[in-house]
């Protein structure tokens, strides 16, 4: 039955944060989206393939054995053949590169971005810096999944929630807004990535790269850094909450209130 | 040792020597590479000579934005977080540099600019991040850029990011010290 | 392997004993060198895997800090390429290529000696790094800076070992290119020379072409960090970047020098059991070729986070996609040597035909991975990891077994236990994909590369390979076990050990003469 389940699974989209997850989230933005379909598209392709090659290697395997008799045959070159599967493949290559070149310029076009995130990639944690409201703030790995997280720190990590992948600042942003994410680091390469937002880059001290996303969908995103960074590069989470327009500029209001507030 | 053998030999010890100063070779290479093309967000590292004013009726979005690299002793910030420029037309505007430490400090400062199939039009004729920069104890300098957006932008960019990570420069070994990778 | 191989020597000052091994300049001799050497290595580098994947049996952290976790990656990775996989499969080309082309032994013996005894050497010094003060090198084999230049003793010390895996490699090529160029018995021209000597003679001239870059990338790193270039640091003017690109120039030929040789040896086992001719043998070659050649323009695809121009992309993305192509042609050609043979499954057999199912699921999802919209969301995580462990494990070191299983009664003139061998494939091959296919599900649901632990959705897939990676160790000391078990046989093996075999090898003697075809064969 689990191994039905499993199966089942592969073929369908993952549900956040399921146990025995096996396939990508479709995500929540246009470029997540894109990278479900790119990505399940050449996975078919490969599995038909490969049921073609390994049916035609079983059947030879059960058929042209020498213990039921079988005498080898003599055959042993066909160019008309190898030109037949050099061909082929080329094609459905071509096949697949159009879909994918397509969806890539897509995927990079950061133009008309209403507004922009700037992300730098700290060893250990994330700053971030919304350019237009003047909000910045650090948001690292929260304070029980560190706790939990030392080398026999004797808690049990399967009751702490969201394990490794809380912080102590979430960063907000707003549904169906064109959302230009610029990563940078202070000191090595990171690599700032959420599954569900799709997309991932890496953060380049002295460089600067871009993303955008555009999230369809309000709720609770995490992920964490994808570039080795030093010994602490698998707790450094992001989460980020996406909200409707509103709620994000009543969120931007109290965040640069506080900050008023602080340099009082 | 035949001929054949000898001639074998010469070949491959000559093919690996290239191949070794290949790799070095690559490092200038990839400089004329990116510059050529801009890719990497590379802008011109030196000072741009001759400029022409053209101003065009087109007008962009540049924004301002900057980064201290290795959490560095330094308040570095842009006076214009975004300006609105005319294509062709020469302006100018500053960054501030603060040293919060007790001794004297050198800075270098590294530009990017995105999208980074822009970066070659955007052209500077004087900026801080040609030279290194030295400022005192608990001195504050204002470090001034003036740069031009070429002509030949692209027609679908509306807006620019230019971003510079300063960097502590005082000591030639300028790494991160700490032992950060190791416990 | 030793007393038969002494007793028909007939020098008058060889030594015997343990200066045998230092100074000898045989190429059996170095062969095994090379092999026993790669054993041990492989059994260095797997535990190292297994401190991982204990690590990994749950989420927390129970047994390793970060840091020290971190030295097991990088050391893992390492041992594995350098110590273990290429110096097998040197060690069956400096076994096989003099018997095969009719050879007395290799062009330069005396080098080939040094290109061996370089290795423990090196090897030592970089193992010792785990005992300094700040441990050993943590930044991934991949050595990215600025990570890879923030600190530590060992990294001089690593660097230098890598120098001296990389002079061991190239010494060695241009032995085996000079070997195969000039030394093949009268009448075996180019296309004529057994499939194996084809891969290997593209394999070295890929060796020379690469590993020189690697050391100039490595020589940068070790300036910047020590004498105040700044190659890689954006302060100086310099671009982390252009580490990468120089890194993997090298690297994708790498990988393609991982996998050649197997492919030769795949080449040689299926026609042997399928007692029928290699199909396609010229468009094997032909393809071998392009391989070769198209692994120079394809290395940006490990990079295709970092911020590439879209027309680098689009470039990179199409290039490895064509890789396909001659990689597709391979495989349907030893299919079709199979169609329609009179097969059987002795031990060598089963280990090449699941390579031939197993590497090619590793190369479905290569074929992914080349995808750039998706691979935004592969880049990094554990279905890389999964893919190369694939094209690695039941790729390369498959290779390796079966190409052992099917010489080893050759050059030791023993048969091994073949119901023993059955066996060792099947545990082998039971845990291999027990360890390695659930990467491809944690890595999709999103767990990074090189984390210690990880968050709770990721523990149940994670539980399942670390059982099966212990399976798959423990396995391998089947192997071991098989080996010696095999040394200690009294029955003798045929000359023609294997019904199918063709080639010069198989008209020597098992084991052959200490010094054979000291007058060339003729070749038809």
């Amino acid at each position: 039955m689990k191994v039905f389940t499993i199966i089942a699974a592969t073929l369908s989209p993952s549900l956040a944060s399921a146990d025995w997850e096996t396939n990508m989230p479709i995500g929540v933005t246009p470029t997540s989206e894109i990278a479900y379909d790119i990505h399940m598209l050449i996975f078919y392709i490969t599995v038909v393939i490969g049921i073609l090659v390994f049916g035609a290697m079983l059947y030879s395997i059960i058929y042209h054995r020498k213990s039921i008799g079988a005498k080898p045959a003599q055959f042993h070159e066909s160019t008309k053949v190898e030109i037949i599967w050099t061909v082929i493949p080329f094609i459905i290559l071509v096949g697949m590169a159009i879909p994918a070149t397509k969806a890539l310029i897509l995927m990079e076009d950061t133009r008309d971005s209403e507004i922009t995130l700037k992300v730098t990639g700290y060893q250990w944690m994330w700053q971030y810096e919304y350019l237009e409201d003047d909000v910045s703030f650090f948001s690292k790995i929260d304070d029980e999944s560190n706790k939990a997280r030392q080398l026999n720190s004797g808690i049990d990590v399967n009751q702490v929630k969201n394990y490794l992948r809380n912080v102590d600042n979430i960063v907000v942003l707003p549904t169906n807004t064109k959302i230009r994410i610029l990563l940078t680091a202070n000191d090595v390469i990171h690599a700032w990535w959420v599954p569900e937002l799709g997309g991932k880059k890496d953060a380049i001290p002295g460089y600067i790269n871009e993303l955008w996303v555009d999230i369809k969908k309000p709720g609770i995103y995490r992920g964490q850094c994808a570039e080795l960074c030093g010994k602490d590069h698998g707790f450094m989470p992001i989460v980020v909450q996406a909200v409707s327009k509103t709620e994000y500029h009543k969120w931007v209001s109290i965040q640069q209130n506080n900050k008023v507030a602080k340099n009082k | 040792m035949n001929k054949d053998m000898k001639k074998t030999y010469y070949l491959l010890t000559i093919f690996t020597v290239f191949m070794f100063s290949f790799s070095y070779m690559l490092v200038p290479l990839y400089d004329i590479f990116c510059e050529v093309t801009g890719l990497n967000g590379k802008t011109n590292q030196t000072k741009v000579s001759v400029i022409n004013e053209q101003p065009t009726e087109r007008f962009v979005k540049i924004k301002f934005t900057s980064t201290v690299a290795n959490s560095a002793p330094f308040i570095f910030e842009p006076i214009n977080k975004e300006m609105n420029v005319q294509v062709g037309k020469i302006y100018t505007t500053f960054y501030t540099l603060t040293n919060n430490s007790n001794k004297i400090k050198h800075a270098t400062a590294s530009p990017s600019v995105v999208p980074s199939q822009d970066a070659e039009f955007f052209k500077k004729i004087e900026c801080f991040c040609f030279s290194q920069q030295e400022v005192g104890a608990f001195e504050t300098k204002e470090l001034p850029l003036q740069f031009i957006i070429d002509n030949e932008l692209r027609n679908e960019t509306k807006t620019l990011v230019l971003s510079y990570t300063m960097f502590n420069t005082t000591e030639q070994v300028g790494l991160n010290s700490e032992n950060k990778v190791y416990e | 392997m030793s007393t038969d191989i002494e007793k028909l020597d007939d020098h008058h000052h060889k030594p015997s004993g343990i200066m045998r091994w230092i100074t000898t300049t045989n190429h059996k001799d170095i062969g095994t060198l090379y092999l026993w050497f790669s054993l041990i290595m492989f059994f260095i580098g797997g535990a190292m895997a297994l401190v991982i994947r204990a690590e990994l049996f749950q989420p927390g952290l129970q047994l390793v800090v970060p840091g020290f976790f971190n030295q097991m990656t990088t050391l893992h990775a390492l041992v594995m390429i350098f110590g273990a996989i290429m110096p097998a499969f040197v060690g069956l080309a400096n076994w096989q290529i003099p018997l095969m082309i009719g050879a007395p032994d290799m062009a330069l013996p005396r080098l080939n000696n040094w290109s061996f005894w370089i290795l423990p050497f090196a090897f030592t010094m970089m193992l010792s790094t785990l005992f300094f003060e700040g441990g050993g090198p943590a930044a991934g084999w991949t050595l990215y800076p600025p990570l890879s230049l923030q600190g530590g003793d060992s990294m001089p010390f690593v660097i230098l070992s890598i120098h001296l895996f990389g002079l061991s490699s190239i010494l060695g090529a241009i032995n085996i290119i000079a070997t195969i160029l000039n030394m093949r018995a009268p009448g075996m021209n180019l296309m004529k020379m057994p499939i194996f000597i084809w891969t290997w003679l593209i394999t070295a001239f890929l060796l020379i072409a690469a590993m020189p870059v690697l050391a100039g990338a490595i020589t940068m790193l070790l300036t910047d960090r020590f004498f105040g270039t700044s190659f890689f640091t954006a302060s100086g003017g310099g671009d982390p970047i252009m580490f990468q690109h120089i890194f993997w120039f090298f690297g994708h030929p790498e990988v393609y020098i991982l996998i050649l040789p197997a492919f030769g040896v795949i080449s040689t086992i299926i026609p042997a059991f399928s007692r029928k001719k290699l199909f396609g043998y010229d468009s094997m070659v032909y393809a071998t070729a392009s391989i070769a050649l198209l692994s120079f323009i394809v290395w940006a695809h490990h990079m295709f986070t970092v911020g590439m121009p879209l027309a680098g992309e689009i470039f990179f993305m199409l290039t490895t996609m064509l890789i396909a192509v001659p990689t597709g042609v391979k495989v349907f050609n030893w299919v079709a040597t199979m169609w329609k043979g009179s097969m059987t499954f002795e031990t060598p057999m089963l280990f090449a035909i699941a390579f031939i199912v197993l590497f090619t699921i590793g190369g479905f999802s290569g074929l992914m991975l080349a995808m750039v919209p998706a691979d935004f969301q592969y880049h990094d995580t554990y279905f890389v990891v999964a893919h190369f462990h694939y094209v690695l494990v039941p790729g390369s070191l498959f290779g390796i077994i079966a190409g052992v299983y099917y010489w080893l009664p050759k050059w030791t003139g023993k048969m091994y236990d073949e119901t023993l061998g059955k066996i060792h494939f099947w545990l082998t091959t039971i845990f291999v994909n027990l360890t390695f296919f659930p990467m491809h599900f944690v890595g999709l649901a999103g767990m990074p590369r090189r984390i210690p632990d990880y968050a709770i959705q990721f523990a149940d897939f994670n539980a399942i390979a670390s059982i099966g990676a212990f399976g798959f160790g423990l396995s391998q000391l089947l192997f071991l076990y098989i080996l010696l078990k095999t040394l200690k046989q009294d029955v003798t093996a045929e000359d023609k050990v294997w019904e199918g075999a063709e080639g010069l090898e198989w008209t020597l003697s098992s084991p052959p003469p200490y010094h054979s075809f000291e007058k060339p064969p003729r070749v038809e």
